[in-house]
């Protein structure tokens, strides 16, 4: 169907790329006959870039271990569709795509999600992330912290498939054929996403430009 | 290429997505408009932006315990009804004369069974006599399992059919855990059954009498052999309330050197470091907490038993 390749722009899983696309076929195979070990190896190869999307589109570790696990047990269900005209990686993506995009449709119909604003002692999200800088200092922390809370807050506006399509795009380095390829859409249109999604974070975040 | 064009374009010049002749003709446009060459500051300057949005990095507890459940939900799939579909059937879905037999045979047992069932089963289960000399009456029907019909067959003596079927009795047993007889069906429901829901339900009853040896033992070799982990589970929380012995402490490292699954290591490392806390650590525990530590395949374990030796002090 495609020969769209899914390396990641500076955060790309190695392993993939150490193994032969005759040895993926070959786990393929297996795991389609129910070799559960082979299932294991194949999604290993995958599954910290997919838990990293996740936890980027959630926010939360804890839903975003949720969002890993329907996706892999989707993928354990359907292997034996999946049929080899199209990359295993493209067809995965599509897979742990459309959960995120549940998600974030189900988040979207919940009135009013506000953005968690910070309380007084209560650690946020981000600030659990260690930052190893040695020359930080406590003033810069606040407005790194204040940046990464509006930057959270334009993306949870955009909507989810410009959403999807953004952090693909910007945040994974994927190329937008390979984007198109797993949402089965055409390039054009993730050029008009992309277009779209850009557009609304240069409104929102345009005073920090 | 317009002004429009070239905004249009802008995004995807920025992440290089663009043919040669359509970056050069970007280039060219940018060399004599200052407006779009503000724009593209502009973009830029939102790039930078967004660049501080802080790396989200995947810890190593994160993904182990993500695996840990994904492995513990397979594990479910794997032995629930999806996988008789998956597994079990695989040839129908691409045979359709296998299809079409099965539907066949299924329409057949279903006229079979609704017509031996129909209202005048009494007057049915009367005329149909023996089957492997056993005689039925219409109250023992009501309390078998008809698990097979083998047989359909016009009686020409009494005008009626004969049906053989395989059928299989319910029988409640009740008494006390000390009767033999109830610990022989129990030890039988949790080393052998099938249904880990059973099992289960067996452990719930065997747990609060792991004096007994006999039961002891059930319990031991489930936590080894069990094929549920969930049930493997539970039997280890069972294992850590039973009184110390070296069959018992052998079976914990049993468990945590050889389990399958993470998720009962853990727990297996937890139930020793428990009793270690109570009776002191014993050199065979510090050497598999040790092993285990260097040598298990997952990082979560592999971190527990580092935390475990150095609440041992080792």
């Amino acid at each position: 169907m495609d020969g769209a390749c899914l390396e990641f722009a500076g955060k790309a899983s190695v392993q993939p790329s150490l193994m032969s696309e005759a040895d993926e076929q070959s786990l393929i195979r297996r795991a389609q006959d129910g070799d559960r070990a082979a299932f294991d190896t194949l999604i290993r190869l995958y599954d910290q870039n997919v838990l990293r999307l996740a936890l980027q589109v959630v926010g939360s570790p804890e839903e975003a271990r949720d969002l890993y696990q329907e996706a892999f047990l989707k993928v354990y269900r359907s292997i034996g569709h999946f049929r080899s005209e199209a990359k295993f990686s493209t067809w995965l993506y599509r897979v742990v795509m459309n959960v995120c995009l549940d998600h974030l449709r189900r988040q979207s119909t919940r009135k009013e999600v506000p953005v968690p604003a910070p309380q007084d002692g209560e650690p946020e999200f981000f600030q659990t992330v260690p930052d190893e800088r040695p020359t930080l200092n406590p003033e810069r922390a606040t407005h790194s912290k204040e940046i990464g809370r509006r930057i959270q807050v334009a993306l949870e506006r955009l909507n989810p498939r410009e959403r999807m399509v953004f952090e693909l795009k910007h945040y994974q380095g994927l190329k937008l054929r390979a984007i198109g390829s797993i949402c089965k859409t055409s390039e054009q249109t993730v050029k008009n996403c992309l277009f779209r999604a850009t557009q609304k974070l240069r409104m929102e975040l345009g005073d920090l430009a | 290429m317009n002004c429009q064009k070239l905004e249009e374009n802008l995004p995807l010049l920025l992440y290089g997505e663009l043919s040669t002749w359509e970056q050069a003709a970007c280039e060219e446009h940018l060399a004599g408009c200052a407006s779009c060459r503000g724009a593209r500051e502009k973009l830029e300057r939102l790039h930078q932006v967004l660049a501080q949005r802080p790396p989200v990095e995947v810890s190593a507890p994160l993904l182990a315990e993500a695996r840990m459940a994904l492995d513990e939900q397979l594990e479910r799939e794997q032995h629930g009804w999806r996988s008789l579909w998956r597994h079990g059937l695989p040839v129908l879905r691409f045979q359709p004369a296998s299809g079409f037999a099965l539907a066949l045979t299924l329409v057949l047992c279903g006229f079979g069974l609704g017509w031996g069932l129909r209202p005048h089963a009494g007057r049915l289960t009367a005329s149909v006599g023996e089957a492997n000399n056993v005689s039925v009456g219409s109250s023992d029907l009501e309390n078998m399992r008809i698990s097979g019909i083998s047989g359909v067959a016009p009686d020409p003596q009494t005008g009626g059919v004969k049906i053989t079927m395989d059928a299989e009795r319910q029988v409640t047993l009740k008494g006390s855990l000390d009767d033999p007889r109830i610990q022989q069906v129990l030890v039988y429901a949790v080393k052998d059954y099938d249904n880990p829901g059973i099992r289960r339900d067996t452990l719930d009853a065997l747990r609060s009498h792991t004096d007994n040896p006999i039961i002891r033992q059930a319990l031991l070799y489930a936590m080894r052999h069990d094929p549920n982990a969930g049930v493997r589970l539970e039997v280890l929380e069972a294992v850590c309330n039973m009184k110390s012995s070296a069959e018992v402490h052998t079976a914990l490292l049993d468990t945590l050197e050889h389990d399958t699954n993470p998720g009962v290591r853990v727990a297996a490392v937890k139930a020793l470091i428990d009793r270690t806390e109570k009776e002191g650590c014993d050199v065979s525990t510090a050497q598999a907490l040790e092993h285990v530590a260097r040598t298990d395949s997952n990082p979560y374990v592999r971190l527990e038993c580092s935390n475990a030796m150095m609440k041992l002090g080792k």
